[in-house]
C-alpha cells in the first residue's frame, strides 16, 4: 500500500513540474501559430531561412516552465544578443559584405528614390500613433516600411521590446510577400509610357571609388547619427571587405558562415519573444494592418518621387525603380525589372533598381537614427 | 527613457523625412566627390582627335590554322574563337589547348556540388 501511494505522489510530483500543468489555452494557440508560420515557410517558402527559424522560436517560447530566460543557458545568451542589440549590426556585417554597391556609385540620384520610399515609415507612425500606440510604439511600429528586418528588431528593442516578436513577424512575412504587394501600386500609380521607359548602361565604377565610399559613409552617418553608428557601421566595414579585395577571407566569413550563425540566432530569439502573453493582443492585429499600409505607402512614395525623376530628367529614368526603395534586397530590385520587362520586352532595369534599393537600406536605418535622436 | 522631442506624429514625419533626404543627398554629394577626385577614373577622350579615316581592320587569320591539341575538333575551335570575338576581343587565335585536368580537385568539387 506504501509503495502504491509513493508510486501516485511521485507521479503527482512529475505532473505538477510538467509543462502541461502549467499550458494554456494562450500557448496553444501560439504554438498553432507556430505551426501555420512553419508551414508558411516550408510548404510556401515565404523567407523560409527567417520565418522558420522564427516559427520554431514562437512554439519553443510557449513551453511552460523552460526557465528560458531565468536561467543561464543558450536560450538566455540569445536573448541577451538581441536584447542588448548584438545580432541586428552582425547581420548588417553580412549584408555588406553581400552589397554591390557600384549601381549607386554609378547613379548617385537614385540615393533620393531610396528617400523618398521612407515615407512609409512615417505614415504608419502617423496611423499607429492614430490608433492609439505611444509614439515610441509608433515609431517601431513605423519601420516595418523599411522593409529591413535588422533594423526593424533594432529599433523595437530600444523603443517598444514588447512589440518585438509582432513587429518581427509583419516586417519578415511582408518582405516575403513584396511581389504580391508591389506590382497593383506600381501599375496604378505609372502609364503605359513611364513603364517602357529605357535607362542608359550604368558608367562603370572604378575600385578607388567602391574602396573610398564605405569608409567616407561610415564616417558621416557615425557623426551625425551616433545611435545607428554600430547599424551602418558594420553594414560598410562589411562592405570594405568585400571591395579591398585584399579580406576575401573576412568577406567570405561574413557573407556566409557569420550571417548563417547569427541569422539563426537572431530568426530563434526573435521568435522567442512571442510568447502568448505579449503577442495574444488586439495590439498584434494593428501592427500586421498597419505594416502593410507601411509597404504599400512606402512603395506609393518610392514610385511618385521616380515620377518626377522621370520629368525632370528628360524621360531617362524608369519610375518603375522607385518602388526598390523600400529596402527589401534584393527582392523588390526583381519586381522592379519583373513589371518593367512585362511592360516592355527586354527592359533590364534589375541593375538600375539595385541603386534605390540599397540606398534605401541606409535610409532605413537613418529614419531609424533619426526617430531614435528623436523619441526615445 | 528619456522624453520625446515631440509627440506630433506630423512633426515627426516632417523632421524625420528632411533629415533622411539631407543625409543622403549628403551621401550623393560624397559619392560625386569621390568620382572627382579619383585618380584612376579613365581619362575622357579628346573629341579634336576625330578619326581622319578609318583604318584597315586586319583580317584575323583562319581559325582553322590555329595550332590545337588532339582531339579538339575544327567545329569546337570556330566555337571557341567566335565567342572570344563576341566579347569583344580583336585578334588571333594562336592556340587551343585544354586546362590541366587534376582528378582529385574534380572529385573534391563534384563532392562538394552534392552536398549543396
Amino acid at each position: 500500500m506504501e509503495l502504491l501511494q509513493a508510486f501516485v505522489v511521485s507521479l503527482q510530483a512529475v505532473w505538477a513540474d510538467s509543462g502541461f500543468s502549467a499550458f494554456t489555452m494562450g500557448n496553444g494557440i501560439m504554438i498553432l501559430v507556430g505551426l501555420v508560420l512553419l508551414y508558411m515557410a516550408i510548404v510556401k517558402e515565404f523567407e523560409p531561412l527567417l520565418l522558420g527559424p522564427i516559427a520554431f522560436g514562437c512554439i519553443l517560447a510557449n513551453f511552460p516552465r523552460t526557465g528560458f530566460f531565468t536561467e543561464p543557458g543558450l536560450m538566455q545568451a540569445i536573448h541577451y544578443g538581441i536584447a542588448n542589440e548584438i545580432f541586428p549590426p552582425l547581420i548588417f556585417l553580412g549584408i555588406g559584405a553581400m552589397t554591390d554597391f557600384g549601381p549607386l556609385l554609378a547613379r548617385p540620384a537614385t540615393l533620393l528614390l531610396g528617400a523618398a520610399a521612407q515615407i512609409g515609415v512615417f505614415v504608419a507612425l502617423v496611423g499607429a500613433m492614430m490608433l492609439g500606440f505611444t509614439v515610441q510604439e509608433a515609431g517601431a511600429i513605423g519601420i516595418i516600411g523599411g522593409a529591413d528586418g535588422p533594423t526593424a528588431i533594432y529599433l523595437s528593442i530600444q523603443m517598444a521590446p514588447h512589440l518585438l516578436g509582432a513587429i518581427a513577424v509583419a516586417a519578415y512575412s511582408y518582405m516575403s510577400l513584396v511581389p504580391l504587394i508591389q506590382p497593383p501600386v506600381m501599375k496604378l500609380l505609372t502609364t503605359q509610357r513611364e513603364r517602357e521607359v529605357t535607362m542608359e548602361q550604368l558608367r562603370p565604377v572604378t575600385k578607388f571609388e567602391r574602396v573610398c565610399f564605405p569608409i567616407v559613409a561610415a564616417i558621416i552617418i557615425s557623426l551625425l547619427l551616433p545611435p545607428i553608428a554600430s547599424l551602418l557601421g558594420c553594414l560598410m566595414l562589411g562592405n570594405l571587405f568585400r571591395e579591398s579585395g585584399v579580406m576575401d577571407r573576412l568577406s567570405d566569413t561574413a557573407q556566409n558562415s557569420l550571417c548563417n550563425i547569427v541569422t539563426i540566432f537572431l530568426a530563434t530569439g526573435t521568435g522567442m519573444t512571442m510568447n502568448a502573453d505579449d503577442f495574444l493582443q488586439p495590439a498584434t492585429l494593428l501592427i500586421i494592418g498597419l505594416g502593410l499600409v507601411a509597404f504599400i505607402a512606402g512603395t506609393a512614395g518610392g514610385v511618385l518621387f521616380g515620377k518626377i525623376m522621370c520629368r525632370v530628367s528628360g524621360w531617362k529614368i524608369n519610375p518603375l525603380i522607385g518602388s526598390a526603395g523600400v529596402s527589401a534586397v534584393p527582392m523588390a530590385a526583381r519586381v522592379s525589372q519583373v513589371v518593367g520587362m512585362k511592360a516592355k520586352p527586354g527592359n533590364y532595369l534589375l541593375m538600375h533598381a539595385m541603386g534605390p534599393n540599397v540606398a534605401g537600406v541606409i535610409g532605413t536605418a537613418v529614419a531609424a537614427g533619426t526617430m531614435l535622436a528623436m523619441l526615445k | 527613457m528619456s522624453h520625446p522631442v515631440t509627440t506630433n506624429p506630423l512633426i515627426i514625419m516632417l523632421i524625420n523625412m528632411t533629415v533622411v533626404f539631407l543625409v543622403l543627398i549628403a551621401l550623393g554629394v560624397v559619392i560625386n566627390l569621390i568620382h572627382y577626385i579619383d585618380p584612376t577614373k579613365p581619362k575622357a577622350v579628346p573629341e579634336e582627335t576625330a578619326p581622319s579615316a578609318p583604318e584597315p581592320v586586319a583580317e584575323p587569320e583562319p581559325v582553322t590554322a590555329a595550332p590545337v591539341e588532339d582531339g579538339i575538333s575544327p567545329e569546337v575551335v570556330a566555337v571557341i574563337a567566335a565567342a572570344v570575338a563576341s566579347m569583344g576581343c580583336a585578334g588571333t587565335v594562336k592556340a587551343i589547348r585544354p586546362l590541366e585536368r587534376n582528378n582529385w580537385k574534380n572529385s573534391g568539387r563534384s563532392a562538394i556540388q552534392s552536398w549543396s
